[in-house]
């Protein structure tokens, strides 16, 4: 699925405007979104999922107008994986993954115990993701690595062709890391469509097809990983001096400190 | 345990204490009698007894221990909040004023006034609280309290002006099922079981609540609309179980915390579970209060506070040893 966002722009509490901007994913295309702190790449991601309608502008799915299509159809089409969640109550990790189906059973079906392909779809979801071990534990006596493991098994049960990411890795040891950008690499080469906004830029520059670098709202660059990663934008944008070189294996860039 | 064991179980938990709320009163009747006259009712003063005077208050009991347990459990999943019970959005305030405008303006209708209060509390912190169509919970939280707190002061002033309604304000908020006819229980039951069966098929959506609003919502669930169903429906239980028995605390904040406790969260089993609990718990409460030795009849609202109360307590310690977080 294409993902547009046409002229997009959002005014925040005084101060601050995200925009306007536009910006096109095509299946099969993988775009990291970076940027300082505040630079607006999670109200850019709210306005993809439509979380946030944009002030201006407008945001489509292959043809459809997201503003036009209801909580169902949109759940269809994108799963969002946020940063962390909480849970008031106690509900084990395969109901949280369970509930990634919720808007594809019927009403009757959504009271039962799940039928067999379903059931088998969910425990795929599990297993992928390394959590089939943690199934029958509570979601909030997990550790936050594996809460956002959990999340993202939730986002794939929702088999949407979009997924937008927020720093997904950001409590991930480094070993379950790139574990969990392998799987998103694997849903990439199969056609589906993901943005990722990430602190971690070499993570991006090895992962991502396409960037697009964010700072007080405004697009500071917008292109290929090798176009946008170069000592200039990158450490005017972070006001740091900032170097990058080739990486030894992937020969993609990576970015240092210079002092 | 099996859902199905744990459905029988409750089940039985409530007819054994619907049998025990109708076999025990000031005058004795054998169980074999009561039992009779339950299958087969007849003009004999037992029968008479047991349908015209204990069953409606058995029933009454019943319908405001499941109609605040439901109510408890779909607030406590809207506000997603352990502290969320029946009463928090300002249902006990509006109960608590209406019963007094009704006490002393009209000087009887009370139980109306009641309902009618609540209803109407719960409806202004609701539209204080949406905005842009959306709600959001700790707001609504916040202007309930807040909402509260003003007709309570309302409440008071109006009362210290007319001192003589004091005994019947006060008697009616301690909460009590005495003296109930099947009238009132009727019309409660007409509100209270309707609502309770629209909750079932809200329950799954009620799981995907419990990740937060926008979680939920991008599960493909109609967010806003969930808060109004949930919190139209918990209103009209809250304010029909009022409107039998005044202000019973306890029951709604609690039955859902032990039986989640005790079993899962998951609102598809916890809901109807709940339910039957709440039933159960009160109908046994509210027999219980009718004969305390040495006082006699106490209001059944002192009474669920003072079973309930210790019972929980050890829930929490117990659960907290075991290393479960609350």
């Amino acid at each position: 699925m294409k993902l547009s966002v046409d002229g997009v722009a959002r005014r925040h509490a005084p101060g601050f405007q995200l925009g306007p901007l536009s910006v096109a994913v095509d299946r099969g295309e993988w775009l990291g979104i970076v940027g300082p702190n505040g630079a607006g790449k999670t109200t850019l991601l709210r306005i993809m999922a439509g979380t946030e309608p944009p002030d201006v502008g407008r945001v489509r799915y292959d043809e459809r107008a997201l503003a036009q299509m209801g909580p169902v159809a949109r759940s269809h089409a994108r799963a969002v994986v946020p940063q962390r969640l909480t849970l008031p109550f106690d509900l084990s990790v395969a109901s949280v993954v369970e509930l990634g189906r919720l808007s594809h059973l019927p009403w009757g079906e959504r009271l039962l115990p799940l039928a067999s392909a379903e059931r088998i779809l969910v425990e795929a979801c599990l297993e992928q993701t390394d959590t089939w071990g943690l199934r029958d534990r509570s979601f909030r006596t997990l550790s936050g690595g594996e809460q956002q493991r959990v999340l993202l098994a939730m986002a794939l049960a929702q088999g949407a062709p979009l997924l937008l990411l927020d720093e997904p890795t950001a409590s991930l040891d480094p070993g379950h890391a790139r574990q969990f950008l392998e799987l998103v690499g694997t849903l990439v080469a199969d056609g589906h469509t993901v943005v990722m906004a990430h602190h971690d830029l070499t993570t991006v520059a090895q992962a991502c097809s396409s960037v697009l670098l964010l700072a007080d709202g405004q697009v500071e660059a917008y292109g290929g990983v090798d176009e946008v990663f170069q000592p200039e934008p990158l450490s005017g944008v972070y006001r740091t001096p900032l170097g990058v070189m080739p990486h030894p294996v992937t020969g993609r860039p990576l970015v240092f400190h210079r002092q | 345990m099996a859902a199905g064991r744990r459905l029988a179980l409750a089940g039985l938990a409530l007819l054994a204490s619907i049998t025990a709320g109708v076999a025990h009163g000031p005058t004795a009747l054998s169980l074999a009698t009561v039992l009779s006259v339950l299958v087969h009712p007849t003009s004999h003063l037992a029968s008479v007894i047991v349908w015209q005077i204990r069953m409606p208050r058995v029933m009454a009991a019943a319908l405001v221990g499941a109609g605040l347990a439901a109510s408890g459990v779909a607030m406590q999943a809207l506000l997603r909040n352990p502290l969320a019970d029946p009463y928090i959005v300002g249902a006990s305030a509006g109960a608590g004023l209406g019963a007094v405008l009704t006490a002393t303006v009209v000087g009887a209708l009370v139980p109306a006034g009641a309902f009618v209060g609540a209803l109407v509390a719960v409806a202004a912190t609701y539209a204080v609280a949406r905005s842009r169509g959306q709600v959001q919970t700790l707001t609504l939280i916040l202007a309930g309290y807040a909402l509260g707190i003003m007709l309570a002061a309302v409440q008071t002033f109006i009362l210290l002006l007319h001192q003589h309604s004091l005994a019947t304000v006060f008697s009616w908020e301690a909460g009590s099922i005495h003296g109930m006819t099947w009238t009132p229980v009727g019309l409660a039951a007409l509100l209270i079981l309707p609502a309770a069966l629209l909750l079932v098929p809200l329950t799954p959506a009620m799981n995907a609540l419990l990740l937060g609003d926008e979680a939920a919502s991008h599960l493909g669930v109609h967010v806003s609309r969930l808060q109004l169903l949930l919190l139209a429906l918990a209103s009209v239980m809250t304010a029909a179980a009022v409107y039998l028995s005044g202000l019973i605390g306890f029951v709604g904040l609690v039955i859902p915390h032990v039986v989640r406790r005790l079993t899962t969260a998951d609102h598809r089993q916890l809901l109807p579970l709940a339910i039957l609990w709440g039933a159960a718990f009160l109908i046994l409460a509210d027999t219980l209060s009718e004969s305390v030795p040495g006082v006699g009849t106490v209001p059944v609202g002192l009474l669920t506070a003072v079973l309930g109360g210790p019972y929980f307590l050890w829930l929490l310690v117990r659960t907290q040893r075991q290393g479960v977080v609350f």
